[in-house]
């Protein structure tokens, strides 16, 4: 049914366009090709309906009650659409990506190069609703009809079919949901379209101009973060007690007491975790100040609101949001007198503070940035500490967070340290610069609300799941642990719910962590294994 | 003598055909400087384009010389440009069409540049021997050019309308754009075939519109008119559409998926940030101060009754 589906079916009154089935979707590997292996998909909510968008496929990643309840409504909304279109076509309000966004409307030349590029795609058995020109092309459709004088005076010829409604619009922003801005798309383009920032710009447009944004991202995502002090809820003193926390565990663990720096003056590099480390993988942080301290190398932690969250929901939805808290984030760093700001195990911050806002910071809010994992390789290229890599001595296979390498091109420190330090350290295929996201990519490993997450594991995740089997076909055994190397929180997110969704902990032992946890765990002075294989 | 309707819209045909694709680069190329979205691999990261590595992989990068390959960016552009190497490694079916078509039209443009030169030599300057090789290549380029541009220009057709995937993403004037070609290449077909089978006539209208000089005009049949009409109409009308993704493809590889420039402070694309940032923002949500500028609302955010940030 759904491969009948057209962009001009965007306005179709039908309830709900897409009704997806487990044996809709692509054949996972063994042992999970046999029946029973995952759990069947469910309808959404019949009061769900009433407000929120479930038309495009069922499933709700705008967890707003923003569906218009009549014809008065309708019309208010579509004005709204087409006012911020408008605006997204202009250099006031779109300077940031005006250029990027009008050559990808202007010239797709529609060839379906791009398709098979898509993992959601491909594993959502090739529904059309998830193809990457479907959402672009219905973009460009209204684009080229209201807003292009050839679409104006020849309409439908040069436009196509498109019809605005409720319903178009509905549609048209939950599939930009459907889209984890991955941009493995775009690299198969001959052309150079940008289906995944067309997916951004839909998201902005929604964003900046109607204040329609899942909740995860703006209220409790960036909107939190600048009022609270992190999208995680977490409070100044709440990691300060946190980072006390950490420092007994080191010393339980490692049997020295470390006193993490926080708030230093003049320390070379201000460090910024993601803050969902800390909650719910203090190891990670705790590993960070034990290979820091180790190495000798100079730096602090910040106790000041937002600077202890290295997040930055804007980059996925709205680029106000994210000019605010990549100034904040170098403010603070700039008060701390610090030569840099690191970022941790977080790939979007990576990208967000490192290469998106390198042209929102001028003048006294600019300072450099980088990745931490540069850092992390020189700890072990130039031997600063005595590491045996028999300690990891188990399956290790390295899943490649998009927004460190395709996004910004941070694709060797990393598979470099493994080889190094992870004897049975393997591939995924693809890998690098052409790898699969993890399913968790701009923002959907956060966004947990009504059915969505259902969607996530069973579509989003889908070919990561396949990836990691197929990465450890040779040790299947439950008997045999296995790690999935994520350095990056938003993926070990997504990684987490997808191993308790498909049960593969249980089933098969497979467990993940980020890179620190498996350098330490080599390091020779300690006489316990950092790594602990419990699945949380 | 005077130039005649013929050679005056040929003359037409070209000069809309310079002034559209030029005003065009001018477009894209005055569109504000964007935020950093680039892609990699990008291929001028000199000794990580292979794998697609970055200079960020490097500790304190922004310290450091910045080496780039001009080499690396060549291959790319021109496996890209002269192969269509994407569609080839992700989309073969497809590549065996549309590359005969777009090698025809490149060799049809070498033939008229090859006629260019051929006319220059009969009128202006005279060098017999490369009047002669060049006589050859005419008929080489020109041969293959139209019967590979013809026949990729049959294989997308049908594939348009055969192939689902492509039909229904496909408006009016796409299938429009397609057929007009194929009628341009068409009726040179005939013409090549019943009028001019040694692109002797072609010459001669070159040599016509080099010398400005009508005596020089062959006479035309009427398929042969027809012909020169449709070519000049396809000329006029080919940059005003997305067949000119030509221009589009510099800029979408060149300034956005390849742009890594730097900002420094001090630097040129610090200055455009200071300058870009100080624009009034239109956008009407409740998280945003509309009318202050992109600073302001980033920098001055207004705070709540307990003086935490508002958004």
């Amino acid at each position: 049914m759904s491969r009948e589906i057209k962009p001009e079916d965007a306005a179709s009154p039908v309830d709900q366009l897409v009704k997806l089935t487990v044996r809709d979707l692509e054949k996972l590997p063994p042992p999970y090709d046999k029946p029973g292996m995952e759990p069947e998909l469910t309808d959404p909510k019949p009061e769900w309906k009433e407000k929120y968008a479930t038309d495009l496929d069922g499933y709700i990643a705008i967890d707003l009650p923003w569906k218009p309840k009549n014809k008065e409504e309708e019309e208010r909304l579509i004005k709204s659409f087409l006012n911020g279109l408008n605006k997204l076509l202009t250099k006031e309000g779109n300077w940031t990506f005006l250029q990027p966004l009008l050559l990808s409307l202007e010239y797709c030349a529609k060839c379906q190069t791009c398709s098979n590029a898509c993992p959601i795609y491909i594993m959502s058995g090739k529904q059309e609703v998830y193809k990457p020109t479907w959402r672009a092309e219905i973009l460009r459709r209204i684009w080229k009809k209201y807003c292009t004088p050839a679409g104006k005076i020849f309409g439908k010829f040069v436009s196509g079919d498109i019809e605005l409604n409720a319903k178009t619009l509905m549609r048209l922003a939950e599939s930009a949901y459907r889209c984890t801005l991955c941009r493995r798309c775009t690299q198969t383009c001959p052309i150079g379209v940008d289906n995944g920032l067309i997916s951004h710009e839909i998201r902005k447009l929604f964003s900046q101009e109607m204040g329609i944004a899942p909740k995860a991202l703006h209220e409790l995502g960036t909107v939190q973060h600048l009022k609270v002090g992190s999208s995680t809820g977490l409070t100044p003193d709440g990691v300060k007690d946190i980072i006390e926390f950490i420092e007994d565990d080191i010393e339980d663990k490692i049997g020295k007491r470390i006193k993490i720096p926080v708030d230093e003056k003049g320390a070379d590099i201000l460090l910024i975790h993601n803050a969902g480390e800390f909650l719910s993988w203090p190891e990670n942080p705790a590993a960070f100040a034990i290979l820091f301290e180790e190495a000798g190398i100079s730096w602090t932690l910040s106790s000041e609101q937002v600077a202890y969250d290295a997040v930055n929901y804007g980059v996925w939805y709205d680029d106000l949001q994210l000019a605010r808290i990549a100034a904040k984030h170098a403010e603070i760093a700039n008060k701390l007198e610090v030569n840099k700001i690191v970022v941790g195990e977080c790939g979007h911050a990576h990208k967000a503070i490192t290469v998106i806002a390198d042209r929102v910071l001028h003048d006294d809010i600019w300072i450099p940035r980088e990745s931490c994992m540069p850092i992390l390789w020189e700890i072990v290229k130039k031997e600063k500490i005595n590491f045996d890599p028999e300690k990891n001595n188990f399956p290790v296979t390295l899943h490649d967070p998009c927004n460190m390498v395709r996004l910004m091109g941070v694709v060797e420190p990393q598979r470099k340290i493994l080889r190094k330090l992870a004897p049975q350290f393997r591939e995924m295929e693809p890998h690098g610069v052409y790898n699969y996201c993890c399913g968790g990519g701009s923002g959907f490993a956060i966004m947990q609300s009504m059915n969505f997450p259902e969607w996530r594991n069973a579509v989003a995740t889908r070919m990561k799941f396949k990836q990691v089997l197929e990465a450890f076909k040779d040790c299947l055994d439950p008997s045999i642990n296995k790690y999935i190397c994520a350095p990056c929180s938003n993926c070990k997110g997504a990684i987490r719910d997808m191993l308790s969704y498909y049960q593969a902990s249980e089933r098969l032992s497979i467990y993940y962590g980020g890179l620190v946890e498996l350098m330490v765990n080599a390091m020779v002075d300690l006489e316990e294994p950092f790594v602990e294989w419990e699945f949380h | 003598m005077p130039i005649s309707a013929l050679m005056a819209l040929s003359y037409a045909a070209f000069a809309i055909f310079v002034i559209v694709v030029a005003s065009k680069w001018v477009k894209w190329s005055s569109m504000p400087m964007h935020l950093r979205w680039e892609l990699y691999p990008v291929p001028h990261e000199a000794g990580r384009n292979q794998y697609g590595g970055s200079y960020i992989e490097e500790v304190d990068y922004w310290k450091k010389p910045r080496e780039t390959t001009l080499a690396g960016e060549l291959k790319d552009m021109f496996s890209e440009m002269l192969f269509i190497k994407r569609v080839y490694e992700y989309k073969r079916p497809l590549w065996w069409l549309t590359y005969p078509f777009h090698a025809g039209i490149y060799l049809i443009l070498a033939w008229f540049f090859l006629l260019f030169v051929h006319g220059i030599l009969s009128v202006y300057i005279s060098i017999p021997v490369l009047a002669k090789v060049v006589y050859y290549l005419i008929q080489i380029c020109g041969t293959i050019g139209i019967i590979a541009a013809t026949l990729g220009c049959i294989g997308l057709i049908i594939r348009r309308f055969s192939d689902k995937d492509m039909l229904n993403y496909t408006a009016g004037v796409e299938i429009f754009n397609l057929f007009f070609i194929l009628i341009v290449l068409l009726t040179g077909i005939a013409t090549w075939i019943t009028y001019d089978p040694n692109f002797q006539h072609a010459m001669e209208f070159m040599k016509a519109l080099v010398a400005f000089n009508s005596a020089y005009l062959p006479k035309l049949t009427t398929i042969a008119e027809v012909h020169v009409i449709l070519l000049c109409l396809l000329w006029i009308y080919i940059p005003f559409t997305k067949m000119s993704h030509f221009i589009g493809k510099y800029f979408t590889f060149h300034k956005v998926l390849w742009d890594d420039e730097l900002n420094v402070p001090g630097s040129k694309v610090e200055a455009k940030v200071r300058e870009l940032t100080r624009l009034p923002m239109p956008w009407s949500a409740p998280h945003v101060d509309t009318g202050k500028s992109w600073d302001e609302n980033a920098l001055e955010n207004p705070k709540d009754e307990w003086g935490r940030w508002k958004y």
